[in-house]
Parts: C-alpha cells; structure tokens; sequence
C-alpha cells in the first residue's frame, strides 16, 4: 500500500456520503419503527436508533478525516495491485465454495444414472463417502488455487498438500464427532 | 458456615470429587483431569492459527454435558473443563499471533503488533518465552484477587453501577477504543461506526428485522462468529497472502523465517518487563471486575499505557512501540490474561459476560442447572450451606488448577507449538482460512455464515488497506448488542427520561470521559501533523 496524499479525503468524503445515505435513505425506509416509538401510550426507543448512531460515529469520523487528517504524511490506499489481488482471491474462494455446495448432490445425481435404486443426497448428508465430497473436492480446490496463486505456479506438490490437508480437516472436524456436520451438508 | 469452611468445602469438591482414577492408592478426581485435559486442549487449540477458545468450548460443551448429563455434580467437572480451555486457549493464543501475525482472538491482536516483527526478525522463541511469563503473572495476580476481593467488589460494583452507568460505561469503552487504536480517531471512529452498523442489521425489537432489505439471509442478522473470525482471520489472511504474493513478485522466492540472536529470557529481560507485567496485571484485573467490558480493552489499555511509558524512557536510539519490541508483548499478554480471573466476579455475581470464554460459563450453568450466576451466588449464609457458593469456591479452585499448570507445562507445550513457524506461510494460510471456515459452519451449519464471513474478510483486508484497525470494529460488534438493550433497560427504567446518560454523576462522568477522550485525541493528531 503506498502513500498518496488525497486518500483521507476521499475516504472521509465517502464515509459521509454513506452515513447520510444510512441516515437519510437506507435506515428510514428499511425499519418499521423510528428513533423513538409509543406502544401503549409509553415512549421507548425505536429500532431506527441505534443504526443511526452507528451512522453518526462514521459521519463524525469522515468528517474528522476531511477537516483534521486531510494533510497527514502517510495517507495509505488500496492500488490496482491489491484490487486485482482480492479479486482473483474472491474468484477462487467463489468457485470452491460453489464446488463444496454442489458437487456431493452432483456425484449423487450422476450415481443414479447408472440406475438402481435413486439415491437423495439430503438422506446421505450423514453417510460416508457422500458427506465428504462435496467438502474434499471444495476444500482441495480452495488451498491448491491460494497456494498457486501466490507461488504463481500449479504443482503436483501444491495439489497433495492441499489433498492431504482437507483429509486432515475432516478427520479433526467430523470423525470425532457425530453431531457435527462438515459445509454443505446442514444446507441440502 | 464462615467463609473459611466455604472456601474449604469447595476446594474438597474438587479434590473429593466424583474419582476418574487412583494413582498410587490416591484418588484423582474427576474434576482434576477435566482442568488438566482442557487446559492442554486450549493450549493447542489457541495456538492453531484459525482457531480459538471459544470454538473449542463451543464444540465442547455439548460433548461434555451428552458426557456427564445434568445433575449438580456434572457442574465442576463440565466448568472446569471450559476453565481450561479457557486459560489454555489465553497463553495459546499468543502463538498464532506471534509467529504468523493472525491473532486467534480480538484480544491477541496487540500482540501481534510487537510480536511478529520479533518473529520476522528470528526471534520468534524469546517473544514466546515473554508471552509465557507474561500471560502467567497477570492471570496469577488476577486469580488472587479473585479469590480474596470476589465478594465484596461483586457486592461493590452492584452498588454503584446501575443501568444509565453501564450504558455510558459502554460508550466510553468504544469512544476509548475508537481513539486510541491505529494512531487515528477519525479512522477508529469510523471502524467502530462499520462494527456497530454490522451488528444492528437484522436485530432489533420490532417484528420486522431492521435494514435486512427483506431478505431471510439478513433478517438474522450476522452471527458473531462471521463477523469476529471475518475480519480478523480471514482479513489478515488475505493480507498475509498478499504480501507473500508480492515478495514472490518481486524477489522470485519466498524467504522463510530463521532463527537469530539470543532467544533465551534473562533475568535483566524479567527485570526490565516488570513494571510493564505489574500496570497490565492491575489494570486486566480492575478491566476484569467490571461488568461487560472483557480482555479485548484489557489488552488495548494495557499496550496504548505501556506504549506512553516505554515511549517517555526509551533512548531515542532504541526502537518503538509496534516494531518488535518485548515490552508490547509484555504490557498486552498480561494485561488480557488478567482479566480471566476477575471477570469471573460479575460472570458469577451478575451472569454478565466479559468475553466470549465467559459466555460458555454461563451457558454450561444454564445447560447444567443447579448453579444460577447472580446476586444469590454469593450469599454467605451461616445455618444452611449454599451450594452455589461452594461450586463458587470450586471453579476458583480449578482456575488456580490451571493457573498452576499454566506455570509448570505451559510454557513448554506453548512454546513446542512453535514448529508450526517451519510450515511454509504460503501453505499455512490457506489451511487456516479454510480451517476458519470450516469452523464457522460447523457452528452456524448454514453456507450463508461462509459468504458472510468471506464478506467481512474481504472488508478487513481493505480497512487494512486504508490503516483502519480491525479492532474497533470488533469491539463495537460484541457490545453493540449490549449497548443497546442496556440503553433501553435505562431508558425505561429512569421514566423515559432522554437525559438518562447525564443525571447520575458516575454517567455524566462516563460520558464526558467518553468525549473528552475523542477530542484529545483528535487534538493530538493534529499537533503531531
């Protein structure tokens, strides 16, 4: 992150901007009571209330950073570099998760194809292998992809550490406990 | 019954416990082996980065009360398990954060400030061994003062803390946290803003759940764990991953951390660090014994009052605060270890929560039955034995318990914890984000907890970006909830006077402290611009 003697106002400027956006717009239209509200002929404190003081502590700090912390040396901002950086993060993060949801309902849909007796993963959430795929095949995916982006390079390495820690997760997280259920298997 | 036989009976329920085994004809209670098993479990848990006390607990609790079911008797030896979780996890937590700058909780994130740059500089084992003796001495202190002041500070701050008081005690611990953290008000103010915004979504008294844009997923609200572990955790991880990505860019490898220089502790090191062990200790303790404020202001308090001291008589030629320097470590280890002791004094007197370890007391005292954290706990009453006060006396026996294992083992399985600095970061980081994940669902056991704490990751990695500490965030998130519930209690309990924060002299004070604070250190930055 570099210096560029600009950031703080433009970070206060869009604090400000969201606090009255909270204030204004956002926090009116979206709580049924207001700052204060009367139920059976007593006053209490409405739901708007405390939203909107949470709003005035960023309103107060944006206009702190405009007025006092405008000329400060170290002004640090968000680069290109770090922008382009979260989101392949996010983009890999996405796809393993998205992997982790559905392959174990996939891996069962493509089991009844082959015919017998269909099988439903909701039923099989509890049941090994099938909880497990959807969990493994995610969670390989996610530690390879992070680690390969950073080492900016996909290895036959990289792909058994990443095996062997999504194993060693399972093993810490599920078979020592019956009640637990390992993503996705408390959503289907 | 005198107090001398209360606290005679409650050491013997837990040394005459239900016996587990017998050691040379002499029986080891059941009570005994639960404080020594969580203890070694917290230990391991805090120090794995990614996760923390308050999961283990969380995953525990159910185990343990399937384990020893609900009569009076499961009490001790279900407490004193989470007792050592919750000791273990406080010296264990100190790893994670040294060696690999991800903090398992709010309340080690001070640690990394000093003790990472240690650890990048090889000196990652003395920065332990300070973290060790630090932890160890503050929550020494703070079990004594639990055990001889409990009574009457509980008796003490029921008396003068009523409703308007804690509510404008909250608002100063924000407005003092907002302030002092990152070296900037306005950007404090505005994570604590963001902490407080987070955690009133989806909440509220009204049936409809306020700002949830009509959405189930938001009508909920973000669990605690979600936005705690997102910001903290899964922020730094990116960050970390980042600056890794970066020195591949630029140097073409990855360097590994080495060891160097002397990483032994000596006696002038303990010397030096005393004064700093000693103001953290007293300062945890007093933090502790208040109601609902926890370890994570400990922690800030502690290092922002050992940063001014060490900043006045340091020569100029030696390093700052924040840099790798071992009285950070110092002024913060011992100021949230400290706090584990006394905060057991409104946790028991009040049923009020300091931190999330305390939370599970609470909840196993709830689950269990038989044990009511309030003002009958400590009632010493002469002709009938209370038996609350007996289990009072027994978990103040098992916190010693730890306390003793804390000095003896402690230091050395924390410390044999430290092989996990030879993992290389680039694959530590994304087994922890994935471990910090897991964890979150298997508590949450719904896939809208991992987006949303991916969200708040992502939102950490750029209020790390910008310099806006994580912290106030995460201080604002866990009292937030308090905040307002107490507001209203007082609100309403003063008559619906809207002035309620200033009509008691003890608020009014609170709530100047609570501006004054702002202002000076607003004032501050400006000069030093």
């Amino acid at each position: 992150m570099y210096s560029r003697n600009t950031s703080n106002f433009y970070l206060g400027l869009f604090c400000l901007a969201f606090a009255l956006f909270l204030i204004f717009i956002w926090i009116p239209l979206d709580t049924d009571t207001g700052l204060v509200d009367k139920i059976r002929r007593r006053l209490v404190i409405g739901d708007a209330l405390a939203p909107t003081i949470a709003a005035v502590f960023l309103a107060i700090g944006g206009l702190v950073l405009i007025i006092f912390e405008r000329r400060v040396p170290s002004q640090p901002y968000m680069t290109g570099q770090n922008l382009r950086f979260i989101s392949v993060t996010s983009f890999l993060l996405i796809i393993s998760l998205i992997l982790m949801r559905y392959t174990g309902p996939l891996a069962v849909w493509i089991a009844n194809l082959s015919g017998g007796e269909p099988l439903e993963y909701r039923l099989l959430r509890d049941t090994p292998p099938w909880k497990y795929i959807g969990y493994f095949i995610g969670g390989t995916v996610m530690i390879t992809g992070l680690i390969a982006q950073v080492e900016s390079v996909l290895s036959w390495r990289t792909l058994r550490i990443a095996v062997l820690a999504a194993i060693l997760l399972i093993v810490i997280y599920d078979l020592p406990f019956d009640d637990l259920l390992l993503p996705p298997n408390g959503d289907v | 019954m005198g107090t001398l036989d209360y606290i005679w009976l409650g050491i013997l329920a837990v040394f005459q416990g239900p016996e587990m085994f017998a050691v040379f004809g002499l029986p080891i209670s059941v009570t005994l082996v639960m404080v020594f098993c969580g203890f070694l479990l917290g230990i391991a848990v805090g120090a794995t980065p990614g996760l923390a006390g308050p999961v283990a607990m969380a995953i525990a609790l159910p185990i343990l009360i399937s384990i020893f079911g609900y009569s009076p008797d499961a009490l001790l030896p279900v407490m004193g398990f989470l007792i050592g979780i919750m000791k273990g996890a406080t010296i264990g937590g100190a790893v994670p954060a040294i060696l690999f700058n991800t903090p398992g909780t709010p309340d080690a994130y001070m640690t990394t400030l000093d003790g990472y740059p240690m650890a990048e500089r090889g000196q990652a084992k003395k920065a332990l061994r300070i973290a060790h003796l630090s932890s160890a001495s503050g929550d020494t202190f703070s079990d004594l003062v639990l055990f001889v002041c409990a009574p009457f500070l509980a008796i003490f701050v029921e008396a003068y803390l009523d409703l308007p008081e804690k509510t404008a005690l909250l608002i100063l611990s924000l407005s003092f946290i907002a302030a002092v953290i990152g070296g900037s008000p306005a950007k404090g103010l505005i994570s604590t803003g963001l902490g407080l915004l987070a955690v009133y979504v989806g909440t509220g008294e009204d049936f409809y759940p306020r700002m949830s844009m009509g959405t189930q997923q938001l009508a909920r609200g973000f669990p605690i764990t979600t936005a705690v572990l997102g910001v903290l955790i899964i922020g730094s991880a990116f960050k970390g991953l980042e600056e890794l990505w970066q020195e591949k860019k630029s140097k073409g490898i990855i360097e590994p951390a080495a060891e160097s220089g002397d990483q032994r502790l000596s006696f002038a090191d303990i010397r030096r660090l005393s004064p700093y062990i000693a103001r953290s200790a007293l300062i945890g303790t007093a933090i502790g014994a208040l109601p609902g404020i926890g370890s994570t202001l400990a922690a800030t308090l502690g290092y922002t009052l050992g940063k001014n001291r060490y900043q006045k008589r340091k020569p100029a030629e030696d390093p700052d605060f924040g840099t790798g320097v071992p009285e950070g470590i110092a002024a913060t280890e011992a100021a949230n270890s400290s706090v584990s002791g006394a905060n057991l004094i409104p946790v028991l007197s009040l049923g009020i929560p300091g931190n999330a370890a305390a939370v599970f007391l609470i909840l196993a005292a709830d689950s269990i039955g038989g044990f009511n954290p309030g003002p009958s706990v400590f009632k010493f009453t002469k002709d009938v034995v209370n038996p609350e006060l007996v289990v009072a006396f027994g978990l103040f026996t098992a916190m010693f318990l730890a306390n003793i294992l804390n000095w003896t083992i402690g230091g050395v399985f924390m410390r044999s914890m430290g092989i996990m600095i030879r993992i290389p970061k680039q694959i530590l980081l994304p087994v922890v984000l994935l471990m910090t994940l897991t964890a979150i669902y298997v508590q949450e056991t719904r896939m809208e907890a991992i987006w949303f704490a991916l969200g708040f990751g992502v939102l950490g990695y750029i209020m790390r970006g910008f310099a806006i500490s994580p912290l106030p965030f995460v201080i604002a998130f866990i009292l937030g909830g308090k905040l307002e519930d107490s507001a209203r209690q007082a609100f309403s309990a003063t008559g619906n006077d809207p002035f309620f924060l200033f009509t008691s002299p003890i608020a009014a004070v609170f709530m100047a402290l609570s501006v004054g604070v702002i202002l000076y250190a607003a004032r501050k930055s400006k000069d030093e611009k």
